[in-house]
């Protein structure tokens, strides 16, 4: 290995050298290195493992298109598989590691792969692992079931971290009128010619500098790009670097993940690692640039075999010299240039061209700097165990390749032309066309018209850099033509559709056309095996893996794809498929145009998962709701539980009180005294308008025509289809005016439904509903001393006796502290209750008011466990009951629904499914022998019949304390009076044996509801 | 014997947001967004049916000293007895009261005419302002608040965390109204988002 740090040139920091480390081992780089350059300049050639075979691998490109260095970087909870090393930079401290290697890259065990590789090949597990599972072990399914864990441990690429993810993620939204994807020429020249306009634009670039190709020139050319950036700056163009549009997506909106974090040492603490941006733009400009197309021969994959572009990057921006004996390989002009460059920084450079004749400039150029040029030669195989030594040649022939000799080299540099990035474009929909004489996918040269997109630069097979500059010009004026503001994304009918590439250089503006080269082999079978060939190398696909596909009949490129893995993971494609596709096209006897492409998806290069979580992490995964209360209900000993985002109290525990003891105490002391309990999360709609009385009328399955100013009553909303939607009570404040109160689940869908109806089926109604769920902090107050503790805290106790606030009274009253409150006398519990509200913002001093006088009186705070409870006993129905599939008369409700109008849900309540007799109805349960318990979930069943869905479910359990055993509710088919001599059982497999139980009205406790009106 | 109400408390009073300070950052370097809760909000909903919607904005901007109401997703401010009033247009037929003492000085609407409604204790008033405001709302709301799209006394309904709130512009900055049971997590979130820009508390 002979790479060495040249001693001047290179973008690099010198002066602020950078320590790392790689496989424990301290390493030493600049400021401004990638990893991958740092690794070579240090002589590290096996870097990685691959996928199947476990491999050497090494450094392959100096990009996104890295398919040898992926390495893991980081520990503990930020360890991070399959980072790129190539597009990594550098940092203090970076802590590297080989992957899919043990004990590591240099010596692994899992080689032995490769000497099975003849049993690996593509079709691998499903040929080895489907199978019927009748066949006894180990054949077929049932070995996969044994092996899947050793398989999945061999074969991989690294391990996730086991942690939660350290770092936070940031989710934004852009909007500008040009987005420019690519800071190469072309983008840079377009997005100055956009915001000269006055546009607003947005530049992308994945890389952490502006400048594309011209980061990977000689510095002669640093003084062009640096006018143009500061140029572009000048015209204020948003310059996003180290960011990379991953996605295209409908109506000019890109994806754009924004790396914030992942190049420093010590981020800020309070900076998110990635952001990731959604940004809609008016126009798009494609400016991606081409990859650099590697060709197949027999051991293409072995360490310091690269393309060359990887070297004059690596030569020109990290002052990385690769090697000392280089062999270039091409079959384009585009290896002239570098290959004079590494001549002319020191090493001995033999230039193999597989075309037969090259233009006379071009040898000039290279025989100047004592470059030793070879036309129709080509490399037929990488010799070398661990890193490339030498390379056996092939000599064109008439027909094919003849094996001719061989060549020591510490370097291997290839380059079999170039493949532009139309990833982006693809997304959209659009297919990328085969230009036959530039060997590449491009994009057509018309795009659709309802595309707001054009092309421009290298990403349209242009190869020269001012020719990639005028096209940029070319694209920001079309951007300009076309619209190009965010406000109007879809350009005008009459505009003249984007085309890009008109007039474009021949060949590309190169001198001599491209030989499509794509694959390198002497027909000599047992070549295949000990010289495998490299297509995908990420996913160690094979040239024998495309002719096994074809020969098993995979020849559509979509099964070619998922067949071998070509171009899957993280490559998307990038590195292996036009050869994959070249060569299907050569086994079935066709064109690679016919052939086609596969369309590329997102995302371009890999997210971070937590990228697209964003803050919808930990507590943020959704907002948490509070009650005006919270911190009250806290300060009170509460226990609290979610009901939807609402947190709630569930119970307030006394000392040395579990749950159980808690609720059974609270429900008791309610039931014999008085409690107080937070209802602020019921939902509240304020009703308003001439026609309120209209909607509710119609709304609601019940009367409410002749209800009165300052009453209230319970009511049940239907669906269109006659099942119930929700229940709650509306409370007339006014001729006008009503309050209506719904369940806490369904409070949301409830607004939205009254405001679909007023606003789509009868916009002829004047009424305005508006939520004030959030406007008031409620309470009930509940039990037989609840009147006389409201007494006790109103100003004017008259207000609340029985005459003045009667049941289903309501009434605007002044509290003792000065406070305006609405009450109801409303019972959820089945005692003497009131629900009373007040402004949100005084809903504490409610309660510190009320709660002095309950507990004078020795009552109690009770949560959501006791309210459970006390409904259960009394058989009220929550959205537990009532979950969609339930019509009102198996709620048992049947009789509210009013006979004599018409409301949402009337009809379709009387289809003959919703009338038959053996629907499930709600009924009350007991269990038939008292001390036992049963659980909610339960399967009702005959006794002697436990199978199947049985005959019924159980959808709450209590303990009641008022009945002294556990009770619950359910729904059973044809209700109560069916079963009143059958044996019952809640069956309850999974959880306990099954328990029989008494199946009995669901009015368990006070059921003409005495305590309730007294 | 009945006496004055107590005072108010906000969604955030009992949390130690109220605690102001710094964070994120700074270090000499002027913060990026303050975040501050405005507190004591009254708003009142005027809401008038299609045939009335002109002449109940009429007797609105009458009352706060303006001479038309505003149309629909802007915003106008008037004075009532030296009270700054805000009036934002934020539904077709709706119009928010923001400001001032509260009922007394809304035109009294016959049914015929249209509605009130007391709104004040339904929402939190969150102002983020500063040379990142921006930045910040754009790493929480999907909507495009570049100048021109939403200049200063616009109104928009819109989403923050998947909850529909309410965003003014205002000259001080951005006015966020918040349902009230989600202030605490929204301001949360805002905090932890906005101290990237370094952040201060109002």
């Amino acid at each position: 290995m002979t790479a060495r740090r040249l001693a001047t040139g290179g973008r690099i920091d010198r002066d602020r050298a950078l320590s790392f480390r790689w496989d424990g081992k301290l390493c030493r780089g600049y400021h401004g290195d990638s990893l991958s350059a740092a690794l070579l300049a240090h002589g590290e050639t096996v870097i990685a493992r691959s996928f199947k075979y476990h491999r050497p691998r090494g450094v392959m490109s100096s990009g996104v298109d890295e398919a040898g260095g992926l390495v893991t970087l980081g520990y503990g909870a930020r360890r991070d598989a399959n980072v790129n090393a190539s597009t990594q930079e550098l940092f203090d401290g970076l802590v590297a590691r080989g992957q899919n290697a043990w004990p590591n890259v240099r010596a692994d065990v899992g080689a032995i792969n490769n000497l099975l590789s003849r049993f690996l090949a593509a079709g691998f597990y499903y040929k080895t692992f489907m199978g019927p599972r009748l066949l006894a072990k180990p054949f077929g399914t049932a070995m996969w079931m044994n092996y899947e864990k050793l398989i999945r441990r061999a074969a991989g690429m690294g391990r996730a971290a086991r942690r939660p993810d350290a770092d936070g993620y940031d989710q934004a939204h852009g909007y500008c009128d040009v987005l420019v994807v690519g800071g190469g020429p072309a983008g840079l020249q377009a997005a100055l010619v956009a915001a000269t306009a006055g546009r607003d634009v947005w530049l992308v670039e994945q890389d952490r500098e502006l400048g594309g190709d011209w980061l990977s020139q000689p510095a002669a050319q640093e003084a062009e790009r640096m006018q143009l950036v500061a140029a572009v700056k000048a015209a204020g163009v948003r310059i996003m670097t180290r960011t990379t549009a991953f996605g295209l997506y409908d109506g000019g909106v890109a994806g754009l993940v924004q790396r914030l974090t992942d190049h420093l040492a010590c981020p800020a603490p309070h900076q998110p690692r990635q952001c990731f941006w959604t940004l809609r733009a008016g126009y798009t400009i494609l400016a991606t640039g081409a990859l650099a197309r590697p060709i197949a021969f027999g051991n293409n994959d072995r360490p310091m075999v690269m393309t060359i572009a990887a070297a004059r990057t690596y030569l020109h921006r990290y002052g990385v010299l690769l090697g000392e004996n280089i062999i270039i390989a091409t079959n384009n002009d585009s290896a002239y240039t570098p290959a004079g460059e590494l001549a002319q920084a020191g090493a001995k450079v033999t230039l193999l061209d597989a075309r037969a004749t090259v233009d006379a400039a071009l040898m000039a150029r290279v025989a100047a700097h004592e470059v030793s040029l070879h036309t129709r030669v080509a490399p037929l195989n990488a010799r070398g165990r661990r890193v490339v030594t030498g390379v056996d040649l092939a000599v064109a022939e008439t027909h094919g390749w003849r094996a001719h000799g061989m060549q020591p080299c510490d370097l291997l540099l290839v380059s079999g032309g170039w493949s532009p990035v139309v990833h982006l474009l693809s997304q959209r929909g659009v297919k990328p066309s085969w230009d036959a004489a530039r060997a590449c996918f491009i994009a057509p040269h018309e795009l659709p018209n309802h595309l707001p997109i054009t092309m421009a630069g290298a990403a349209t097979a242009l190869w020269q850099t001012d020719d990639c500059r005028s096209s940029g010009q070319v694209a920001g004026e079309v951007a300009i033509a076309r619209g190009g503001s965010a406000r109007s994304a879809m350009p005008a009918k009459s505009a003249a559709p984007a085309t890009h590439g008109a007039g474009a250089p021949k060949n590309g503006g190169w001198a001599r056309p491209i030989l499509p080269l794509y694959e390198v082999r002497v027909t000599n079978p047992a070549n295949e095996r000990f010289h495998k060939s490299f297509v995908d190398p990420q996913h160690d696909v094979t040239t024998a893996d495309i002719r096994l596909a074809q020969r098993e009949g995979f020849t559509s490129v979509e099964h070619l794809k998922r067949y071998t893995t070509l171009g899957m993971g993280p490559d998307g494609g990038k590195v292996g498929n036009v050869i994959g596709l070249a060569l299907m096209a050569e086994a079935v006897g066709s064109t690679i145009e016919q052939v086609g492409t596969t369309t590329f998806r997102p995302p371009y290069t890999p997210i971070a998962l937590g990228a697209l979580g964003g803050r919808h992490v930990g507590t943020q995964f959704k907002p948490l709701r509070r009650t005006p209360m919270h911190a009250w209900n806290l300060a009170h000993g509460a226990t609290m539980t979610m009901a939807g985002l609402w947190h709630r109290p569930w119970y307030f525990a006394r000392a040395g009180e579990d749950l159980a003891a808690a609720y059974c105490r609270e429900a008791t002391t309610v039931r014999a005294r008085v409690g107080l309990c937070d209802v602020t999360s019921l939902g509240k709609i304020a009703i308003q308008g001439p026609d309120a009385a209209t909607l509710i009328d119609r709304v609601y399955s019940n009367s409410f025509a002749r209800l009165a100013v300052g009453k209230a009553r319970y009511g049940i909303m239907l669906r269109d289809d006659g099942l119930v939607m929700d229940d709650g009570t509306a409370w007339r404040l006014g001729a006008h005016e009503y309050f209506m109160t719904t369940t806490t689940v369904h409070a949301a869908s409830v607004m939205a439904w009254l405001e679909e109806l007023l606003q789509t089926r009868w916009p002829d109604l004047k009424v305005h509903v508006t939520s004030v769920s959030e406007q008031w902090g409620g309470v009930a107050l509940a039990g037989p001393l609840a009147r006389a503790v409201l007494a006790e805290c109103v100003a004017n106790p008259a207000a609340v006796a029985h005459e003045n606030l009667p049941f289903m009274g309501v009434a605007d009253i002044e509290l003792l502290n000065g406070l305006a409150a609405r009450v109801a006398r409303i019972s959820f519990s089945g005692e003497m209750a009131y629900e009373i509200y007040v402004a949100a913002d005084y809903a504490t001093a409610m309660c510190d008011l009320l709660w002095h006088a309950v507990a004078a009186r020795d009552g109690c705070l009770y949560g959501l466990e006791a309210l459970g409870t006390l409904r259960i006993e009394k058989g009220h129905v929550t959205a537990a009951e009532l979950d969609g599939r339930v019509s009102i008369d198996d709620a048992g409700l049947g009789r509210m629904a009013s006979p004599r109008k018409a409301f949402i849900g009337s009809a379709l309540r009387r289809r003959p499914e919703l009338q038959r007799a053996e629907r499930a109805c709600l009924v009350g349960l007991k269990p038939k022998i008292r001390g036992q318990k049963f659980n909610a979930g339960a399967i009702l069943c005959r006794a002697d019949a436990i199978s199947g869905l049985g005959e019924g479910w159980v959808t709450a359990v209590t303990h009641s304390p008022a009945l002294g055993h556990w009770i619950g509710l359910g729904f059973i088919r044809g209700g109560a009076t069916a079963w009143a001599d059958v044996r019952v059982v809640a069956a309850d497999p999974v959880r306990t044996a099954p328990i029989e139980v008494e199946i009995v009205s669901p009015h368990l406790v006070d059921p003409d509801g005495e305590r309730m009106h007294g | 014997m009945a006496k004055s109400p107590p005072a108010r408390l906000s969604a955030l009073a009992d949390y130690e947001v109220h605690h102001a300070g710094e964070s994120g950052r700074l270090g000499g370097v002027a913060a990026g967004v303050t975040v501050q809760e405005v507190g004591a909000l009254v708003l009142y909903q005027v809401a008038a049916w299609p045939e009335s919607v002109a002449t109940v904005g009429a007797q609105v901007a009458q009352h706060i000293g303006v001479a038309q109401a505003p149309g629909p997703r802007c915003v106008v401010e008037g004075n009532v007895a030296g009270e700054r009033v805000a009036l934002l247009r934020v539904e077709p037929l709706k119009w928010w009261v923001i400001g001032g003492d509260g009922s007394a000085r809304l035109p009294t609407l016959s049914p015929a005419q249209g509605t009130t409604l007391d709104l004040s204790h339904a929402r939190t008033h969150i102002r983020i302002a500063g040379p990142n405001a921006r930045d910040l709302l754009n790493r929480l709301i999907p909507l495009d608040l570049r100048p021109p799209s939403f200049p200063t006394d616009r109104v928009a309904t819109t989403m923050l965390h998947d909850l529909g709130i309410t965003l003014w512009h205002s000259a001080p900055g951005f006015e966020l109204f918040i349902p009230r049971g989600f202030a605490r997590s929204i301001w949360e979130n805002c905090i932890e988002c906005g101290q990237q820009f370094g952040l201060e508390i109002g």
